[in-house]
């Protein structure tokens, strides 16, 4: 009988082949813990970060540190909440952290430009005055936020995007 | 739960064991990530801003005129069994179907084409088919992503391509997989290196419902690593190239294990997975899976197995726990789930 490689007690019924980073994994486990860890195999899918710990640290590893005030233009996400969660949250972010994408690029693709299908634009969206008007108000909040940490660099960038803003919803 | 279930058909043609070497490539899909210019991508988006991103995706998928008679879900309105189902049938990811944000999911009529909205980005649309069929997947995915690029404008720059929430999907956007049977040269535990050395080839192997989830029967989802500085033909080829290699391996290993000693050794074990699948009176979803994966590559080995091949491709589809209460009508506990598999094979593979 094979013990439960979680709690070492109860037997071991789950047999778990996991591929990841192309490697296969297998997990051990009793009823109880598999389902505790949200593996069951009635959802087919596990939490990645039980197995291999916190896959964005894949992220912080790659990406190069910059000044803790840097963020989008376009949105206000802070270059370090990128680092952590590894995930972006606008286009903009894309311009405003060009260079340390770049480099990341070349790390995780061997390649910083795209070389594939050229996108000319498709048909401009009707956009109700509504969405202009929240998203001026996010700016505003973020503005207010950013001048009350003292983060005057955040600021201006953000006045520059509501003024944009204003410039092309009029 | 019934009435999302019962506007799908019980048989898909991509699992219907067509295209090329269908008993070494269950399918091949081609999906592309995008986003829609001027809203935040949907991890950093309001709910209001998601709901308006599904109406405008919604709408472009409904104008491309690729969906006739298509199916139109607003996840939040379907209950679990339902998301669980279009998981199953790979037209949605499990993030998707337990996310908390407004999602939908659009599927053509004939299921080979779908769209997941506002997942980790606003659209992934993607086509599948059966066997190995790279070329003809990538080409109906790309008029699918032309018609919705001409009615929405999306997220996209010079320097990256199109703009992902993650930078691993940036570029062209695209991913290539095929769902490969490799149980020949899992047997001959040869896995190890076979996954090693895909990682040197740009290549990455994941479970059979692809970004974190199990190996099951010894099936792996194959992909791209990544998607920038190459052109999607490109990727398309080096796949190609990838999977032909791995086509070749596992030939190899089957005839390995129909030589000399190791026949008869194989015919036991492939012989005993289908006794278990006739005759068992409870089955696990796991244990089906790595029965029918023994008894699938005995039919395809010819070793005199009366159940069709393309049967076992239905079957595996069918035997999933979202299909079989789908098949009773009802939810069941997966301890009656497991009794009513067990009765159901009997009844048609006996």
């Amino acid at each position: 009988m094979k013990l439960c490689e979680e709690c070492h007690k109860a037997q071991a019924t789950v047999f778990l082949k996991l591929a990841v980073n192309n490697k296969v994994t297998e997990a051990h486990l009793c009823q109880a813990c598999a389902a505790r860890k949200g593996m069951g195999l009635e959802t087919g899918a596990f939490n990645i970060s039980d197995i291999v710990g916190n896959m964005s640290g894949y992220f912080k590893d790659f990406l190069p540190s910059e000044r803790k005030t840097l963020c989008c233009r376009s949105c206000g996400l802070k270059y370090s909440e990128f680092k952590e969660t590894g995930r972006l949250a606008c286009a903009g972010c894309y311009s405003s952290f060009e260079p340390q994408l770049t480099e990341l690029m070349a790390r995780i693709h061997g390649a910083s430009q795209h070389t594939g299908r050229v996108y000319s634009g498709g048909a401009a969206l009707k956009r109700s005055p509504a969405p202009a008007a929240r998203r001026r108000e996010e700016l505003r909040a973020a503005i207010r936020e950013a001048v009350a940490k003292e983060d005057f660099e955040c600021a201006a960038r953000l006045r520059d995007a509501l003024k944009g803003l204003d410039k092309s919803h009029g | 739960m019934a009435d999302v279930i019962k506007s799908f058909r019980p048989c898909v043609a991509w699992a219907n064991a067509g295209g090329a070497w269908p008993d070494m490539i269950f399918s091949t899909r081609v999906r592309f990530a995008r986003n829609i210019e001027g809203f935040n991508f949907p991890g950093h988006a309001e709910p209001r801003q998601l709901e308006e991103v599904r109406r405008l995706a919604f709408a472009a998928v409904r104008g491309s005129g690729l969906f006739p008679r298509g199916h139109y879900f607003k996840l939040e309105a379907l209950d679990q069994v339902e998301r669980r189902f279009l998981v199953e049938r790979h037209h949605v990811s499990h993030a998707l179907a337990t996310s908390a944000l407004p999602t939908g999911a659009a599927v053509s009529n004939d299921e080979d084409l779908s769209v997941m909205i506002n997942e980790e980005d606003h659209l992934r649309l993607q086509c599948l088919r059966s066997g190995f069929a790279i070329d003809e997947a990538f080409g109906s995915a790309l008029k699918l992503d032309e018609a919705l690029g001409r009615a929405l404008p999306l997220a996209y720059g010079v320097k990256f391509g199109f703009l992902t929430a993650c930078p691993t999907n940036v570029g062209t956007g695209m991913r290539v997989s095929c769902l490969a049977h490799l149980p020949a040269l899992s047997r001959l535990g040869r896995m190890p290196q076979v996954l090693e050395s895909l990682s040197h080839l740009g290549v990455t192997a994941r479970g059979i419902y692809g970004e974190g989830t199990y190996v099951l029967g010894d099936f792996y989802q194959i992909s791209n690593a990544t998607c920038l500085g190459r052109s999607e033909e490109e990727f398309c080829r080096n796949m190609d190239t990838v999977i032909r290699n791995l086509i070749r391996q596992e030939i190899t290993a089957r005839e390995e294990l129909l030589a000399g000693p190791m026949r008869i050794r194989t015919e036991d074990s492939v012989f005993r997975a289908l006794g278990l699948l006739k005759y068992a009176r409870s089955l696990s979803y796991e244990e089906f899976m790595q029965n029918v994966s023994l008894a699938r590559m005995g039919a395809a080995m010819g070793l005199g197995i009366e159940v069709d091949f393309s049967a076992f491709n239905q079957i595996t589809l069918l035997m999933q726990p979202a299909h079989i209460q789908a098949a009773a009508g009802r939810p069941l506990a997966p301890e009656a789930r497991d009794v009513f598999r067990a009765d159901y094979l009997r009844k048609n593979l006996g």
